[in-house]
Order: C-alpha cells, then structure tokens, then sequence
C-alpha cells in the first residue's frame, strides 16, 4: 500500500460529527461540528464537505477509517453503518479504530485512555503494556503514569492534551492497518443492552 | 440510468425497522415488477428470552448483519451494484436504532456509487404490496397489521393514503404476544396462540369485545389482554394452576373475540369506502381463523379477498423496493441529509392515534 494513501477518517461516537482526509503525514481537509443530536442528517454532507476541499472524489480513496467507540451507541452505528455502505459501494476497506487507540495516537507510554462511560463508570484501556479495552466502576481504576480521555477529570486526573484531532488519528490508524487483513468494523460497545429477561414465569401447569 | 419514466429500474430495497435485516432486488417491468430476490435475516432468538422485542438488541444485530443482507440479495439475485438503478430504504417509522442504521448504510452506498436513494415509509410498503403481487388498481382497502401497528387505509396512489381507523392501544400482534408470554407458550405468540386455540372451546370463556358497540372503525385491544390476565389469575387462584385444556380454552376464546372485532370493523370500512377489494397485510394473514373471519366479510361485501403470500406479508425489503419504484416513477428523490423518523404517519391529515404527544403521531 502506498505511504500517501488516501483515507477519510470519521467519527460520530460522541456529541460531534468529525471527520479528516488524509494522505500520508498530510493532513489535505479536516471538520468537527458538536452536536448533541443529528448526526445521522450531517455525517454524509459534512464528508462531502471534507472530499471537495481535499480536492478528492469518493473515487479516489484507498480506505476509510470509522470510529467504532466505546461512546454513543447510536452514534457508533450511524457513522459504522455507512462506513459499511461505503466500503461496500466503492470496494475499499473500511477499518474500525477504537476511540482508544485514537485517543493514544502519539501520546507518551505507559498510557491510560479513560473515557466517561456515565451512571459512576468509565471505559478504561491501558497502552505499555497493552490491557484489553473494558468497562470499569470509577473507584477501581488504577491509571499509568500518563492519562487521557474524556473521564481523566473524573478521577481528578488533568488528561494529556491529544497528539491530533480526533478524525485524524482515525484516518491515520486505519492507513497504517492497510494491507493487512481486517474485520469489517463493529461498534465496540463495552456495556450490555439495558435489557432484562422476562420475569413472569408463566403459570403452573396442572397434569 | 432509466429514465424516471421507464419501466425497467432495477431497485435494492433495505428494511431494517424492527427485528428483520432484510434486503431484496425487485426490477420494474410494464407497470409492476418482478423479485429477483428477497432476504431476510431474523432475529427471534435474540430477543426470546425478553419476551419481546429490545430496541437496543435489535440495533446492534441491524448495524453488523445489513451490508451482509444486501450482499446476499445482490449474490441472489445475480446483480452486480453497478447494475442496480436506485436504492430503496426504509426511513420510518419503527424502532429508530434500527431505521438509523439502514438509513445511514444506503446513504454510504448511495454515495459511493452515485445511484438515487429515496426514503420509503414502512407502512406504505405494506400498504403497496398488494399492487407488487396482483397489479391492483388504485383505490383498494388496507387491513394493515404489522408489528405494533394495526390500522384501515383506503390507498388511493403511491402517497396517498386516507386512514379510517386503526387501534387505540396495543395492537393485535403484541396482544398474542402479551397472551402467549401470560400462559407461558413462549414466543412469538401469534403461532402459538393459534396452535393451542385448534385444540380449546372458543365459546368456554366470554372475552370482552372492545368498542365493538362504538361507531366507527377504531379499535382496542388492551383491555382483551388484560381480561386474559384476569381470568388465567382467577383460575390459578381457584386450581392451582392451569390445566391443559384451559390453556387451549382461553386461547380459543382471546382468538374469538379478537376475530369478531377485526371482522365487524372491516365490515364497517369495506361499507363506508365501498372499495372492490380488502386486501390485508402482516400477520393477520397467516392466522387461519382471523383470515377466514375477514375473507367472509369481504364475500359478504362482494370485496374481492387478497392476502399476499407471507413472505411478503410480513416484514421483508422487497415492498420497500417496490414502494420506492412506485415513487421513483413518480419523480421523487432523497437526498443525504434523508432523516430517519420514529414517527411517520401515512395519512398526515388524520388526528392521531397512538403517541399524541408533542412528538406527534407515531403512525
């Protein structure tokens, strides 16, 4: 794969819509608009937006990068659903980064990614050495020397500022994944559906 | 590209608004059109042990299963994407996760390829079927029962629906539903309700016939439910428990009475429209003795009777591609800022109702 490959990174797993194009170490075209809710109507139009001003047609690009979360979990499916409508239209990958590896993009080692997760919890990763993403109660998380994230606060930590902008961190990872196998991307969500089993039995059958 | 008169588009449909991932390839020709193919990926076993469907359940599955839903109609029906003219997505109303993500995957596509997308309402589909599987002429009587909607249409074009009636709270399907999970049958109910009526005494147990003795074709169904529920606890109460029989019993009866409502309701709408036909939709169709209750009315109006085959009866893709070809005839176009909506009523002039709050009518 060509060191200047071109990859639309995008992510919609939190109250924005944000997205970059990028070419190698260039950055040709980036956005981020907050919004609490319509990102489902913006996403499409606003990468419109990035491809004309880097000068590029959906044709022309190599790969997408798609943030997979943990965050938002309608959020995470509006921007992995057409992640998978694109890389089924054009014919190029599109490859899921979390919003961990984007968010230690850079960054110094030993690294903690802490993000809010809501109700007294945070997703929680560590990078050198690597843990594997999780869902953790604020009170058990032993961070690295470094922290970042949206939960640092929580845990009274001041979190690391990012190396890049979200979308580009997004864009820039999938770029180094290409070439090698790759899922198709699947939102990571780290909490279960708010669902609980039926508790009516049903009634004692007599013989 | 045809061109928007012509007849032989070829149109990938997506349907992802409650627990079906579904993708079909439909290609017009002289007025209707034929199915190339039409796929359908369930999902009741996630949903079983919840006794209904999740929401946020049936989002996750939609997001990770529909690419490999239109994969499978492309494969099917041997259509390369290039070859298809336009894309066809539901965009309401249901169960929003899940609309999101079929909205969002056809604007993706949509985008990448350069093909027209055009938004379909979910109940149109239903509502249009019977012009895909009989040519039906416009205008044509509607007994729509699908999911959590229950509602009479006289269909008069492609976006013109005028709605007579339709149920106040729950709606037939979520009552088997409800009564199934009360008698511990499991679920889906609708089968499993009919199956242990076959074998009960309809007449054993009156059941209530919910504003049956009020005008109009408005329906309810939650006080049915509950007088289930009252009898099962008063039997329980009085045995110990239920026997077999009473289980078949009960069920017969909630089957009755059900059956006496949606007949005398369609009798009242087959009157008032004077509509040649009743042509009814979801899975009404598939129970055995509510289709015989309706077919007799429809003889006795001198309506002509038509069911379309369950497959596409129930919720499936290829009405939403026929629905939007019969739109796409029409001129109509979606761009990318295309909403997928929660509520979306057919009729916009009827008061609503279901869910008449600030949010507007659900359907």
């Amino acid at each position: 794969m060509p060191f200047d490959a071109l990859v639309l990174g995008f992510d919609t797993s939190a109250a924005h819509c944000a997205a970059a194009l990028v070419s190698g170490d260039r950055v040709l075209a980036q956005a981020q608009e907050d919004m609490a809710k319509g990102q489902a109507e913006r996403l499409m139009p606003l990468l419109e937006e990035v491809l004309a001003q880097g000068g590029a047609a959906w044709s022309d690009l190599a790969a997408l990068g798609v943030g997979i979360g943990p965050g938002n979990f309608t959020g995470i499916r509006i921007s992995v659903a057409a992640a998978r409508g694109l890389s089924l239209g054009l014919g190029v990958p599109a490859i899921g980064v979390s919003v961990f590896d984007a968010r230690a993009h850079g960054l110094p080692r030993p690294l903690s990614v802490v993000e809010d997760a809501k109700r007294g919890m945070v997703y929680v990763q560590h990078f050198g050495p690597d843990s594997a993403p999780a869902l953790s109660a604020l009170e058990d998380v032993v961070v690295a020397e470094h922290i970042t994230g949206t939960g640092a606060g929580l845990l009274g930590a001041v979190p690391l500022a990012a190396s890049v902008p979200l979308a580009v961190a997004i864009a820039r990872i999938a770029a180094l994944r290409l070439g090698t196998p790759q899922p198709r991307p699947a939102p990571l969500y780290l909490r279960a559906p708010d669902a609980a089993p039926s508790n009516d039995p049903g009634p004692v059958m007599l013989s | 590209m045809p061109h928007p008169t012509d007849d032989s588009w070829t149109v990938l449909g997506l349907e992802s608004s409650c627990d079906d991932t579904a993708a079909a390839v439909l290609r017009g020709t002289g007025g209707g059109a034929v199915i190339l193919s039409n796929i359908v990926l369930g999902q009741t076993e996630l949903h079983a042990a919840f006794g209904g469907v999740v929401p946020e359940i049936a989002a996750r599955a939609h997001a990770e299963k529909l690419d490999l839903a239109v994969e499978a109609a492309l494969e099917s029906a041997d259509v390369t994407l290039e070859q298809i003219d336009a894309i066809a997505v539901t965009a309401g109303p249901g169960l929003i996760g899940g609309v999101m993500a079929g909205v969002m995957l056809a604007k993706g596509l949509a985008a990448a390829t350069g093909k027209p997308m055009i938004g379909v309402n979910h109940l149109a589909g239903h509502a249009l079927t019977p012009r895909l599987t009989d040519g039906v002429g416009f205008p044509y009587l509607m007994l729509l029962v699908s999911g959590g909607h229950c509602q009479f249409l006289q269909v008069v074009g492609p976006e013109d629906f005028t709605r007579l009636g339709g149920t106040i709270d729950d709606a037939p399907g979520e009552a088997f539903d409800k009564v199934a999970k009360l008698l511990g049958l499991g679920q889906p109910g609708g089968p499993l309700v009919e199956a242990e009526a076959r074998k009960g005494d309809a007449k054993r147990f009156s059941l209530p016939r919910p504003l049956l003795d009020r005008p109009g074709c408005d329906m309810s169904f939650s006080g049915l439910k509950t007088a289930v529920l009252r009898l099962r606890d008063t039997l329980v109460a009085d045995q110990g428990g239920l026997h077999a029989q009473d289980r078949a019993d009960i069920c017969a009866s909630f089957q009755a009475a059900m059956a006496d409502v949606l007949a005398e309701k369609t009798r009242r709408a087959l009157a008032q429209t004077q509509a040649p036909v009743l042509a009814v939709a979801g899975g009404v169709a598939a129970n055995q003795v509510l289709r015989a209750a309706l077919e007799q009315v429809a003889a006795a109006a001198g309506a002509r009777f038509l069911a379309p085959p369950l497959k596409l009866c129930t919720d499936n893709a290829a009405m939403i591609a026929w629905a939007g070809l019969e739109r796409l005839r029409m001129g109509a176009r979606d761009d990318m800022s295309l909403a997928a909506r929660p509520r979306w009523p057919l009729d916009q002039t009827a008061s609503p109702m279901l869910g008449s709050g600030k949010k507007g009518a659900k359907a």
